[in-house]
């Protein structure tokens, strides 16, 4: 089988390895595609809302090499909406001494 | 503004020593600090040209300070900022907020509200699954626990990563109490945001919840004339204290004068003396790691330049005594007790070019011309 496939073979290894990988870092793996957006969403409502920085320096701030495919600032209500890696998160301005926090649901990106 | 103060065993000890005109009088912030700003040489121009270099916004290479603020002897000799932070700014600290975390528990260790060898499960139940970590071994980041820290480079497997802004958000203490064990507490230094925010929510239970929620104010910053401080909580309410704290570069600058006086704000033993010598006291089972020699000592949730364990102190140009707050991207709160300098550095270093040791020797340079007695 080997000898007759050696490039099936060798794929099939890697793509087992890859699922075995994956498979034990099935946690974090998950958790993954959250990173980007909620990054985002977190410290561009700090950077804008707690530190009252111009909306774009806290834009560049946050740019990471993952890009955002979709991001919303809500500036009378003080929420921020990013989206990354197929996953929306959403930052809310909770007070003055409270500043902001991840919500734990995220609300949905306003269509453009 | 300041006034003038001498406390009874202070015009005690005048009585008994010469130069007591000097030793009275002592500088202290009002409602803004006193301006007296150095005079401009060649010294401090070396200064400016290491900490604000021309910034490069694409590649955000190289130094990037924020805001550099200097006190001597309480009143303020030097200031500087990079758009977009000013005076007014209440900017980031990172992970300097576990220094004030710890200095916030000072106030409440003077209160007789816990005791540094009592478990933690004592105060956070949830830590039963950890009986024999102590306050103590947190305060040192010793608790053993098997933590990843770090941020950009390993973000898949990251601990804080995953604390801050997924799996862990909603409740970051109660995440690092699932992790398992890795030695034994106490044993060694492993740095983790994750210590930090569970001494947060112990300090949660000490105070009861609705004390807790004001605490920070009502305990360190209101009695300072902070104003300026905003301190982020997770989904649980527990204050990030491992890292979102904010405030102004003036107003971080009153802690770092409370703590250059060993914890007294004006009249007032705010933090009990015992409790900042802890802060300074290396941690007893530091080893310094083998090709981090640059490395600041860790203390009781402060950061020391001390030389321990045979190793040389890790800034070497700066004095012995000196200790900090420190976070990431570049942020430094350094206080220099001979030189009674304290000094208050945001930034957002983005590369490892910034080095602590060569901003201490320059402002070293710059403000510290009197040769000490």
């Amino acid at each position: 089988m080997i000898r007759r496939r050696p490039f099936s073979s060798l794929l099939l290894v890697l793509a087992l390895s890859v699922a075995a990988l994956a498979w034990h870092n099935r946690v974090h793996v998950q958790a993954f595609p959250g990173i980007v957006g909620a990054y985002s969403a977190k410290e561009y409502c700090s950077c804008r809302y707690v530190s009252h920085n111009p909306a774009d320096y806290c834009a560049a701030y946050v740019e990471q090499y993952v890009p955002l495919a979709g991001f919303f600032d809500d500036a009378a209500n003080k929420w921020v909406v990013a989206r990354a890696l197929g996953s929306t998160q959403t930052a809310q301005w909770l007070g003055p001494r409270q500043g902001c926090q991840l919500l734990p649901e995220s609300a949905p990106l306003p269509a453009p | 503004m300041s006034f003038l103060h001498c406390a009874p065993r202070l015009a005690l000890a005048c009585g008994l020593a010469l130069g007591c005109a000097a030793a009275q009088a002592e500088n202290w912030p009002a409602a803004d600090w006193t301006s007296r700003p150095a005079p401009p040489s060649a010294a401090l121009s070396a200064l400016e040209n290491y900490a604000f270099p021309a910034r490069d916004e694409a590649s955000r290479a190289g130094v990037r300070t924020d805001a550099l603020l200097v006190i001597h002897d309480g009143q303020l000799i030097y200031e500087r900022y990079a758009a977009p932070t000013q005076s007014t700014t209440p900017h980031l600290t990172w992970s300097m907020a576990k220094s004030l975390l710890a200095t916030t528990m000072g106030v409440a260790y003077g209160q007789g509200r816990f005791r540094l060898d009592a478990p933690v499960a004592e105060y956070y139940p949830p830590f039963a699954a950890h009986p024999q970590v102590k306050i103590g071994h947190l305060l040192n980041w010793a608790s053993g626990l098997d933590w990843q820290e770090g941020y950009e480079y390993a973000p898949l497997r990251s601990s804080v990563v995953a604390m801050l802004y997924t799996r862990g958000r909603s409740d970051m203490a109660a995440f690092t109490a699932a992790h398992e064990a890795a030695a034994e507490p106490g044993a060694r230094f492993h740095y983790s945001s994750g210590d930090s925010n569970v001494l947060s929510a112990a300090l949660k239970g000490m105070l009861g919840e609705a004390a807790y929620a004001d605490y920070p104010w009502t305990a360190l910053f209101e009695p300072l004339g902070i104003e300026s401080a905003v301190w982020e909580r997770d989904a649980s309410g527990t204050f990030v204290g491992s890292s979102y704290a904010y405030m102004t570069a003036r107003d971080l600058a009153r802690v770092g004068l409370l703590m250059q006086r060993d914890g007294r704000w004006g009249e007032r033993q705010l933090l009990p003396k015992a409790w900042v010598e802890f802060n300074r006291t290396p941690f007893a089972n530091y080893l310094a790691q083998a090709g981090k020699a640059d490395d600041a000592v860790p203390g009781g949730h402060w950061w020391l330049n001390a030389a321990v364990a045979g190793a040389r102190k890790p800034w070497v140009d700066a004095p012995g005594e000196t200790f900090a707050a420190l976070g990431h991207w570049g942020q430094g709160l350094y206080v220099l007790p001979r030189e009674r300098l304290v000094i208050v550095r945001y930034a957002d270093d983005r590369d490892g070019s910034f080095q602590h040791n060569q901003l201490l020797k320059l402002a070293q340079a710059a403000f510290v011309s009197e040769v000490q007695p």
